[in-house]
This record gives structure tokens, C-alpha cells and sequence, in this order.
């Protein structure tokens, strides 16, 4: 008798949890049609209102300090600006900078400045700034500042007159007004001269002064940041009243809160909701082109690794398109080079292609000498069975899609031990000490083809995590980085896509695209990356 | 009296520098410092400026007697991560996690007494399965778990409640922003300590309830209820009250998690945080004033059961 | 309420050694819901450890139902978000959550008593340094730590366990602690003493033969917790890892598909709740058993 009423009141409780699972999602087809990116027949840009957007963690108020990563960047990013910014098409366009030219051997480029900008405390922006923030943040090597290492062939910042500054390289590098619109805004020399910059926390932490569209209103750790209109602002003056960035750490709270309006735009990292939000009414998404590209990397002092058909062999094993609709449902281009399909100007997909085939997979590794003599499903070569240990930082998709691909090597015959690490713990082996067979990440780089800093053989101590070494792919490499004609460097980057797609010093796999989810009513965004369209912010209006 | 206070405020000090000690050497030691946590496209150069700017480069010993030596004066260093006084980011998140512990304690005080008095009475009738049941059910739900049912329940089904943050902290004041906030957190955390202050009241009412001075008192005729509440229930919140003090240590890890859960901006979260961050001086600084909060507070209930307990008076 | 606590067992005290463990089971079986939990449990053992020779199918391997896929034949439970089958994970996931509660109350365990036992048994100086430990541990939040050493060491299963385990011990030492002094002062103990018995020999041979049903009872209860711990450092992403399955781990990747597969949640979360429900209730049980105070009548 007991017992019975017990058993009840246990069912009850489990109903009530299980009600609460599945009751889920009838409101789904109440849904109309999503709202598919509706062109710009939109109404008048009004000036008003405020958009909210999500940031994970407190941030920093200073471009340049090695702690100010992406929701650091997002708030820099507004509050600052740079010599240039990135325009519609990826190219850099200006922004303090109205106007640049570079000398005929290219290792001189002069940039002519706005006369009429103004930091957000009033003080007059001049050619000191410019001067001051790359002689004595980015070039001092004791300070380890954020991103230096795209500048690592400047050797000074000279300062011609007020408004006119001098980059002077020590060899070409074209690339350069790309990399100073990726993160490298300008800060006031008036404010940081004789300081620490890192320890200058009334600055990076309270009051942060820069010359951006909007200028910090208020900040709450842990909560929010909000921003306000600079009316003094040199380009066109922001429609937007607020700009609020919330601090919220979970992901899924973010679904929450855009689906109820509380938040206005943001890149959807994990996209295990997309099918509830593109169900959503108020909510737009839009998938966006960014110069991202995953990869496994195998690394090269591997000996086993070294044999171009075992890399192709491993590409050939997984199931890439699967792979990008089971967890990035849908939201990638499959990849066999580097160079992404939002650099337009220089990608190409006339490249060797690697379909999924596991027996083509068998094949190269049995031209390698590697065959499943014994057996057990592990393929060996002298006695050896080809064992990997494939070690990964847990963060966003990385568990998920390595758990995917481990599945696939061991089908083909690879034995692969998964080792999934927290992030920090992946960084000290992977990154720092090199211990490590293969990995899986994705690099994000400036809107630039020049993808030197990760596989050219003088980066091998640098970001050339696999240590691949080709001279071939570095002359390529090089002559793009020394020439600063499009088509010239159209017909380089092409031939080094082909070469990394034959050789594959990276194991590519696939672009992401950004599903860009943002409140249908915001308008005035361009059609680019999340992070990118922030410079553009000046624009984005809502509409009643 | 005095001589009991300083006994336990030299144990207290005791706890604290073997606390410290164990967390130092246990975070300096690991594998993976604070320059492992920068971007993975850092240069070596730039890993090697942060180690020397940290003053990671010295011996742990000499760090550590430098960092008690501070923390004695009151200095617990500066945040690696964010430049700011480590004093400072932990006197920002206290008030929140002091705010949700309050309130589960006062609910759950409240509440466990009376489930547990009414539990006692009934002992052996409906009442009394009833309270057990869902007492051990309490007890045996993973938090986390509850707290997403509970979300997928009334923030994303019925969207009644906000599934997480602190409320309009900042903004204008709305008591429903304010409550509406702390609803679930609060009730998750209720979970992880009401069943044991319900148990813990039954038996000790049981315990009291079969003594020879309240069968006395029903011998004389005193009412039921007078004999219950007045006498019963006044000796067994002795032993309550020392319970409450062990649950503090509960408490405070229950918050964590639902902290975690809810986006709590606390203590709790501000750990998790520290330690994937590796900010050192973060993460000493939040276990030194957690082991003073609870020091304090079991501090408090000694003192508070003196008062109740005649007995102890003169220890 | 007199001063002295200390229970008067008037009829047991010509107990003879180890007389326990018969009447505890025979205890049990009067407290319905607790023997019913028992049952429960043996049977959840047995699924979750023999039931992957009967359901062959592996936990890890993409199934070609695709990702999400619902209930079937083939897959009972359906596919999870990469196409593995939930039912097999659900069973080898059971295995490791399983293990890890007991391995950590094991060693909890054994930490326990040795510290309560020597405590209780050697008194003065060692009892006073032993229980002063216990009392510190317990008095500080121990998730702090549990959270910064995982963190910072890493989360393989050996240190999951090792972690769970030292955290949890407190308890098991207290009741260890007060049981030794109750034993030691039986006459059959201070017999054993007075021929000159080693220490050693008197605790292995005399007093924990007699307290291991108040063992069993804190051990039963640590599990619970130990399985409890082990979800809730997972949910932190600092349990054991991917490609490993634990009802932990899959209840945590849940949370991700909580919009669009909320029932992937569902069934680990009633997995970890019923099997700690049904250790509580078995440990409860036990103690209710055990504790004369509150045999039925």
C-alpha cells in the first residue's frame, strides 16, 4: 500500500519533468515564413533606440593587452578606431587613415590621417598617436602585446607632420593595410605616455577614451557595458542612441534572450539551436562568408606524418559534408586549400579535390606501406600499427566534430587515441611545447590571402603549428606577400592553393560560414562577418 | 568565554594558511600557467613577456612567502587577467552570492523547521512518508539538472521567469525584475540543503519529544501544541543550529553550480572564471575569503549556541 | 537533554564479534522501500554491466540513422546529436558512472576509516591532529577545490576518482571515530589488549569487524554522492571526457540541444536520479536499521 502510493508520487514527479521536455516545440508551426534576408527594401534609417549584444566575459578596454580577446575586441572594435577598416568586399578601406601609398620597393608606406578627429575626451588625434601606440606598444617586445605578430616585419612608425605617418618595413609586406584594420586600433598617446599599459586599469578597465562612433556611458563588471552616441564623431554620427554589450557567459541564455528580444545581433557559435531560431519570427539569419578555415594538423617531426598519402589518406577517410551538416548544420564550404571563399578576390576551388572515400583512403596507405597485415582492423607497417594520439582543446564544436572524425579514422584502420583537453592544458602541449601527433582548430586570419604566418617555414617557431616545411609553398608565399597588384597576386595565390591542396600542410577540412542571427527589425547592417560590420555600425538603425 | 574565542581564532588561522598552502602550490605546480591561456596564435616571444611580466619566473617558494606576507597586510595582489586589485573583482561579486545564501538559508530555515516538526508529529502517517520522500528525492537530484528542467519549464516553455542573469542590477528598479530573478536560483539552492535541515529537525524533535520532561509536561496536562512548540522545539533548535553552521561549506559549493546554471555573477562563477583563466591571484584570493566567510560563520553559530545553550556557557 | 550522549545499549552489551551482518539483512527486509531499492539497484547493475554483451551495438560508432534520429527498433533510445546510439551509450555511459561512484566511495572509504579508526583507537595526540583535519575539511567548501584542482591537473578518470574521493571522506571518519571509542571500551577488546594484541591486530581483528554495518551504511550514502559530485563537476566540463561516455557527460552535451532535442537530457538525468534516490533510500534504510533509536515497533 505504501509502496504503491510511493511509486505514484515517483511517476508524478518523473511526468511533471518529462511534460516539462516535451511539451517543447509545439509552437513551432505557428511560425510563418522565416525571414529570408529580405533585400534593403527597407524604410528610412531613423536615428534611436539601443541593440544589445552579447559578450561572454568582462572585457578590456585596450586593443593591444594580451587579455583582450573576442569580447574584448567586439567593444574595442566600436570604441576605437583604426588606420583603415574592412570594407564590403573584405578590401581595407579608409578609416583615421583617408589615403595611403606605398614606395616602389614597397618597404615604405605613407599614410595621409583625418585632421578632423577628436578623442572622446576632447584632445586633437594627431600622427603622435599613430606613432606612439606602434613604436611603443606593438614594437616593444617586453610588453607582449596582442597581435604583434602580424607586424613583425615593421621596423618603425615615423611621424612626417601632424596628419602623415611613415610605416617603415623591413620587406614587403602587402598585406599591411589588411592587417590595420584586424584589431589594431589606435590608443591616445596623451593618456599613455610614461604608463604601464597593461596596469593602466583606470583606462582599460573604467575609461577607456578612444575615437570611435560611440564612447563609454557606463560598466558594470560582471553585467553590462554600455556605450553612447559620440556626437563629435569624424564619419557620419551613429543613428543608434546605446550600443549595450551584456556579459553572459552561457550560450544557451543567449538563445534565450534573442528570442525574446533582449538581445539585437550576434555570430551564433554552437549551432545546435538554429533550427528554433530560424523558426522564430522576430529573428533573422543570415549565413555570413569570414576568413576562417578548420583544420587537423599533423605534425611534421612525426616521421609517419611526413608522407604526403598518409595525409591525404586521413582526408580521404572523413566525411566532411556530414560532418558540416551534423554540427555546423550546414553553415561551411568544404575545404582542400587555405585561402577562404570570402577573400572572392583570390579563392579558388580549381584545386585537387578529396571526396569522401575510404577505399581511395586504403589505397594511398597501402602505397605507403601501411596495410592490415594481422588483421585487427588497425592497419601497420612493420609490425607497427598505426596508432594516433589526437589531442584537442574542449571548446565550442571542437569536441564534437574530433569525436566525428575519430570515427572515421578508426574505420579505415587508423587506431586513434581522443584526448580532449580544457583549452589551456591544449595550448601548453599543442602550442607551446609541440608535444603532440595530431590536433584539430581552425585559424582565423585578416581579410588577406597571405597565409605566411601559418605555413611558411620561418613561422615554424610561430603559428606553423604542424611545422610543415616546403620551399616551394614559400617562394609562392613570399612573391604574394611582396606585391601589392591584385591580379598579380590573384595568379600567385591561385598556384599556392593548388600546392596546398596537393601537399596539404594542413589537413583542411572546411570555411565556416558565421550564421549571423540578429532582431529582424535591426537594419542598416552590411552584409559581413559579425565582427566585421561592427565598423559599420555607425549605419545600423531600428526600425518601428 | 574569551579564552574559547581566541582557541578558535588560532585554529582559524591555521585552517586558513594550510588552505592557502595546499591552493598555491596546487595551481603553481600544474602543468599549463597563465601564458598558456593567451591566444593560440601568440608567439613564444609574446608567452615569454607575459611569464616575466607575472613574475613567474621566480621559485614558487619565494612567490608564496611573498604572497602571504602580502595577504597578511591585507593585499591579495592584483588579478592577472583583468589588472585589478583582486580585493576589488571579489567585493564585486560577494554581495550576489551573500544575497542568493541569504535567502536560501532564511527559506529553507523556515521551511525545514516546520517540514521537520510536522514530519516528527506525524511520524509514521502520510505527512511523515510524504516530507521523507521528497526530502531524499531532494537529496538525490543532480542541481544542475533540475535547474535546466526548470528552465526548459518556465522560461522557454511558458516564459514566465528569466532564465538567468541577476535582474535589472544598474537600471531602474523593478521588485519583479528583482525577484523574477532570483526565483530559481534561489529554489535550486533550496534544494541542496532543505532536505538535510528537514531531517535533521525530525530527528532531533524525535530525540526531544521521547525525553521524560516532555512526557512530564503531557502528564500535566499542557496543551499539545504549547508542549510541541514551546518546549519541544526549543531544545531541539540547539542541535539545529549547529547543523545550519555545517551547511554553510554546503551551501557555498551548492552556489557554484547554480551560479553556473543561472549566470549568477558570484563568487561562484567568479572561480570558475579564476581558475580557467589560471588568474592565480584571483583564485587564492576567492578560497582565502571563502575560508574566512566560513570561519566566520561557524564563529557565529558557536556563539549563537552559547547563547541558546546554557550548558556552554562556560567553556 | 543530559550532557552525555552517549547511548546506553543495555542489551547489547555482551554482543560477541561480528554478530551484525545477518540482522542487518533481516532488518532490511522489514523497511520495504529500502529492500526494494536494493533489488532496484542489483538489477541496474546488471543492465549497465552485462547488458553490452546482449546490446552490441558500440557507443562511439556513427550510426546511419543520422544525428537525432527517434525511437526505433534498431535504436531504442534513438541517435544523439553525432548519430551514436543512444541506448548503448545510455548502457556503457552506466558503467563508467557506476565505477566512478564506487572506485571514489572505496577509496573514500578506506581514507575514513584508517583516519577515524586510529583517531578513536589511539586518542591524544593523534586524535586531536586526525580530527582536526576531518573538522577543517569539512568546514571548508570543498566544490572550490574540487573545481580548481580538476582545472588545473586535468580530468582523467583516475583523477575524477582520486578528486570525488578526497573531498568525500569526512563523513565516513566521524562515524568511524565515534564507533571505535564505543567499541574499544568493550570487554572483549580490553581482553585483547591486556594479552598484548598489536594495535593493528586489535582494529583489524576485533573493532572493525564490528563497526563495518555502520561502514556499509556511510559507504552506501558516499556513493550516492560520490555519483552526484561526478554529474555536477561534468556539467562544469571538468568530468571525464569525450569519447568516453558517462551519464555526467552525456547530460551535460545535452544541455546544448536543449532548444531543439530537449528529451536527450531526460534520460540521463532520470538514470542518475533514481540510482542515487535508490542509494539514499538503501542507506537510510540501512541506518534506520542499524540505529536502535529508531526501530519500528
Amino acid at each position: 500500500m505504501k509502496n504503491r502510493k510511493w511509486l505514484g508520487l515517483f511517476t508524478l514527479l518523473m511526468g511533471i519533468l518529462l511534460l516539462a521536455a516535451c511539451s517543447y516545440g509545439a509552437d513551432d508551426s505557428t511560425q510563418g515564413a522565416k525571414g529570408d534576408g529580405e533585400p534593403a527594401a527597407e524604410g528610412e534609417p531613423k536615428k534611436g533606440g539601443k541593440v544589445s549584444i552579447p559578450i561572454v566575459a568582462d572585457p578590456t578596454f585596450n586593443p593591444w593587452h594580451p587579455n583582450a580577446y573576442a569580447e574584448s575586441n567586439v567593444v574595442n572594435r566600436v570604441l576605437f578606431s583604426g588606420l583603415t577598416q574592412t570594407g564590403e568586399n573584405l578590401e581595407p578601406i579608409p578609416d583615421l587613415a583617408e589615403e595611403w601609398e606605398t614606395s616602389e620597393d614597397e618597404l615604405e608606406w605613407t599614410f595621409h590621417l583625418r585632421d578632423d578627429v577628436l578623442w572622446h575626451d576632447g584632445e586633437q588625434f594627431t600622427a603622435d598617436d599613430v606613432a606612439f601606440t606602434f613604436n611603443e606598444i606593438v614594437l616593444n617586445e617586453e610588453l607582449g602585446a596582442n597581435n604583434t605578430s602580424y607586424f613583425g616585419q615593421l621596423k618603425e612608425v615615423q611621424v612626417v607632420d601632424d596628419y602623415t605617418v611613415k610605416f617603415i618595413m623591413e620587406s614587403p609586406v602587402a598585406a599591411l593595410p589588411a592587417y590595420l584594420s584586424f584589431n589594431t586600433e589606435i590608443i591616445p598617446e596623451h593618456i599613455f605616455a610614461g604608463q604601464d599599459p597593461w596596469d593602466l586599469t583606470s583606462f582599460n578597465k573604467e575609461n577607456p577614451v578612444g575615437t570611435g562612433a560611440f564612447k563609454l556611458k557606463s560598466y558594470t563588471s560582471g553585467q553590462n557595458v554600455v556605450l553612447e552616441r559620440n556626437e563629435d564623431f569624424y564619419g557620419d554620427i551613429a543613428l543608434l542612441d546605446e550600443v549595450e554589450y551584456k556579459v553572459l557567459a552561457d550560450a544557451n541564455t543567449h538563445v534565450a534572450q534573442l528570442l525574446s528580444g533582449e538581445l539585437s545581433i550576434f555570430a551564433l557559435d554552437d549551432l545546435s539551436a538554429i533550427d528554433r531560431i530560424e523558426g522564430a519570427e522576430n529573428v533573422t539569419v543570415e549565413a555570413r562568408e569570414t576568413p576562417r578555415f578548420f583544420w587537423i594538423i599533423a605534425n611534421q617531426e612525426v616521421e609517419k606524418y611526413q608522407d604526403v598519402r598518409v595525409r591525404q589518406a586521413i582526408l580521404h577517410s572523413i566525411d566532411r559534408q556530414n560532418i558540416i551538416d551534423t554540427v555546423l548544420k550546414g553553415y561551411g564550404t568544404i575545404a582542400d586549400a587555405g585561402i577562404a571563399p570570402a577573400l572572392k578576390d583570390y579563392y579558388t576551388d580549381d584545386v585537387t579535390r578529396y571526396d569522401y572515400d575510404p577505399e581511395r583512403a586504403k589505397e594511398l596507405l597501402a602505397e605507403a606501406g601501411w596495410e592490415d597485415t594481422d588483421g585487427d582492423g588497425v592497419v601497420d607497417k612493420d609490425g607497427e600499427p598505426f596508432t594516433i594520439d589526437f589531442e584537442i582543446g574542449l571548446q565550442g564544436d571542437l569536441e564534437a566534430i574530433s569525436q566525428m572524425v575519430q570515427q572515421y579514422l578508426v574505420k579505415t584502420g587508423f587506431d586513434v587515441n581522443l584526448n580532449a583537453m580544457e583549452w589551456n592544458s591544449m595550448i601548453q602541449e599543442v602550442v607551446v611545447n609541440r608535444d603532440y601527433e595530431m590536433s584539430l582548430n581552425w585559424w582565423r586570419y585578416p581579410a588577406d590571402p597571405d597565409l605566411s604566418a601559418y605555413m611558411h617555414s620561418r613561422s615554424v617557431a610561430g603559428n606553423n603549428i604542424p611545422a610543415y616545411q616546403n620551399p616551394e609553398l614559400d617562394k609562392l608565399l613570399d612573391a604574394g606577400a611582396q606585391t601589392s597588384d591584385v591580379e598579380e597576386r590573384k595568379e600567385i595565390y591561385v598556384d599556392a592553393q593548388k600546392l596546398m591542396a596537393e601537399e596539404l600542410p594542413y589537413i583542411f577540412l572546411w570555411y565556416p560560414q558565421e550564421a549571423q542571427v540578429r532582431a529582424t527589425n535591426l537594419k542598416g547592417v552590411p552584409n559581413l562577418a559579425f565582427g566585421d560590420a561592427l565598423h559599420h555600425i555607425h549605419k545600423w538603425y531600428i526600425e518601428e | 568565554m574569551l579564552r574559547f574565542l581566541m582557541n578558535r581564532l588560532g585554529q582559524s588561522i591555521i585552517l586558513l594558511l594550510i588552505v592557502t598552502i595546499i591552493t598555491f602550490f596546487l595551481i603553481n605546480l600544474a602543468p599549463g600557467g597563465p601564458s598558456s591561456t593567451m591566444r593560440m596564435d601568440a608567439t613564444a616571444e609574446e608567452r615569454q613577456a607575459m611569464v616575466e611580466k607575472l613574475g613567474l619566473d621566480e621559485p614558487v617558494m619565494v612567490r608564496y612567502i611573498e604572497w602571504i606576507g602580502n595577504a597578511f597586510q591585507g593585499d591579495l595582489g592584483t588579478s592577472f587577467n583583468s589588472g585589478e586589485p583582486v580585493t576589488q573583482r571579489i567585493l564585486e561579486r560577494l554581495p550576489y552570492t551573500i544575497e542568493l545564501t541569504i535567502f536560501t538559508i532564511l527559506i529553507s530555515v523556515i521551511l525545514g523547521i516546520f517540514l521537520g516538526v510536522l514530519s516528527a508529529i506525524k511520524r509514521g502517517k502520510a505527512q511523515d512518508h510524504v516530507i521523507n520522500f521528497f526530502s531524499v528525492v531532494g537529496l538525490s537530484v543532480p542541481a544542475f539538472w533540475l535547474g535546466l528542467m526548470l528552465i526548459l519549464l518556465f522560461s522557454i516553455n511558458l516564459g514566465w521567469l528569466p532564465s538567468s542573469g541577476v535582474g535589472s542590477r544598474g537600471e531602474e528598479f523593478s521588485l519583479w525584475g528583482y525577484v523574477s530573478h532570483l526565483i530559481l536560483p534561489v529554489l535550486i539552492l533550496t534544494t541542496t540543503v532543505l532536505p538535510n535541515i528537514v531531517r535533521f529537525t525530525r530527528s532531533s524533535m524525535l530525540e526531544v519529544i521521547s525525553q521524560n520532561y516532555i512526557r512530564t509536561a503531557r502528564a500535566k496536562g499542557a496543551k499539545e501544541s504549547i508542549v510541541l512548540y514551546v518546549h519541544a522545539l526549543r531544545n531541539a533548535l540547539i542541535p539545529i543550529i549547529t547543523i545550519i553552521g555545517m551547511l554553510i561549506p554546503r551551501l557555498l559549493s551548492g552556489a557554484v553550480i547554480t551560479e553556473a546554471i543561472f549566470g549568477w555573477t558570484g563568487i561562484g562563477t567568479l572561480i570558475i572564471e579564476a581558475a580557467r583563466g589560471r588568474d592565480y591571484p584571483l583564485v587564492m584570493g576567492v578560497t582565502v575569503v571563502i575560508t574566512i566567510v566560513v570561519v566566520v560563520c561557524n564563529l557565529l553559530v558557536d556563539l549563537l549556541y552559547s547563547r541558546v545553550d546554557p550548558r556552554v556557557k562556560n567553556v | 537533554m543530559e550532557v552525555s550522549t552517549k547511548p546506553i545499549l543495555t542489551e547489547d552489551l555482551d554482543v560477541k564479534p561480528s554478530q551484525g551482518k545477518t540482522s542487518v539483512l533481516k532488518a532490511l527486509r522489514n523497511n520495504k522501500v529500502a529492500y526494494g531499492s536494493f533489488w532496484f539497484l542489483v538489477v541496474i547493475h546488471a543492465v549497465v554491466f552485462l547488458g553490452p554483451l546482449f546490446w552490441t551495438t558500440d557507443p562511439d560508432t556513427l550510426q546511419d540513422a543520422g544525428s537525432l534520429a527517434s525511437w526505433s527498433l534498431q535504436h531504442p533510445f534513438g541517435t544523439d546529436d553525432l548519430s551514436r546510439d543512444v541506448f548503448a551509450r545510455m548502457l556503457h555511459g552506466g558503467r563508467v558512472t557506476l565505477i566512478v561512484g564506487l572506485a571514489a566511495m572505496l577509496f573514500s572509504l578506506l581514507i575514513g576509516t584508517v583516519v577515524g579508526a586510529c583517531a578513536g583507537f589511539f586518542g591524544k595526540v593523534v586524535e586531536s591532529i586526525l580530527m582536526r583535519i576531518t573538522e577543517a575539511m569539512m568546514a571548508i567548501p570543498t566544490f572550490f577545490f574540487i573545481l580548481v584542482a580538476l582545472t588545473v591537473l586535468g580530468t582523467s578518470p583516475a583523477m575524477v576518482i582520486l578528486v570525488i574521493a578526497l573531498a568525500g571522506w569526512m563523513e565516513i571518519a566521524r562515524v568511524v571515530y565515534g564507533e571505535t571509542l564505543k567499541w574499544k571500551e568493550y570487554e572483549f577488546v580490553e581482553a585483547a589488549n591486556a594479552s598484548g594484541a598489536t594495535p593493528f591486530r586489535i582494529l583489524t581483528k576485533y573493532i572493525i569487524p564490528q563497526i563495518v554495518p555502520s561502514i556499509i551504511v556511510s559507504g552506501t550514502l558516499t556513493i550516492a554522492a560520490a555519483i552526484l559530485t561526478e554529474s555536477a563537476i561534468s556539467y562544469l566540463g571538468l568530468g571525464i571526457q569525450a569519447p568516453t561516455a558517462t551519464w555526467g557527460n552525456m547530460l551535460q552535451n545535452s544541455q546544448q540541444y536543449i532548444w531543439t532535442a530537449p528529451v536527450l537530457g531526460v534520460l540521463p538525468g532520470v538514470a542518475i536520479t533514481i540510482v542515487v534516490l535508490a542509494y539514499n533510500f538503501l542507506g537510510d534504510g540501512l541506518r534506520d536499521a542499524l540505529d536502535p533509536k529508531f526501530v519500528k515497533k
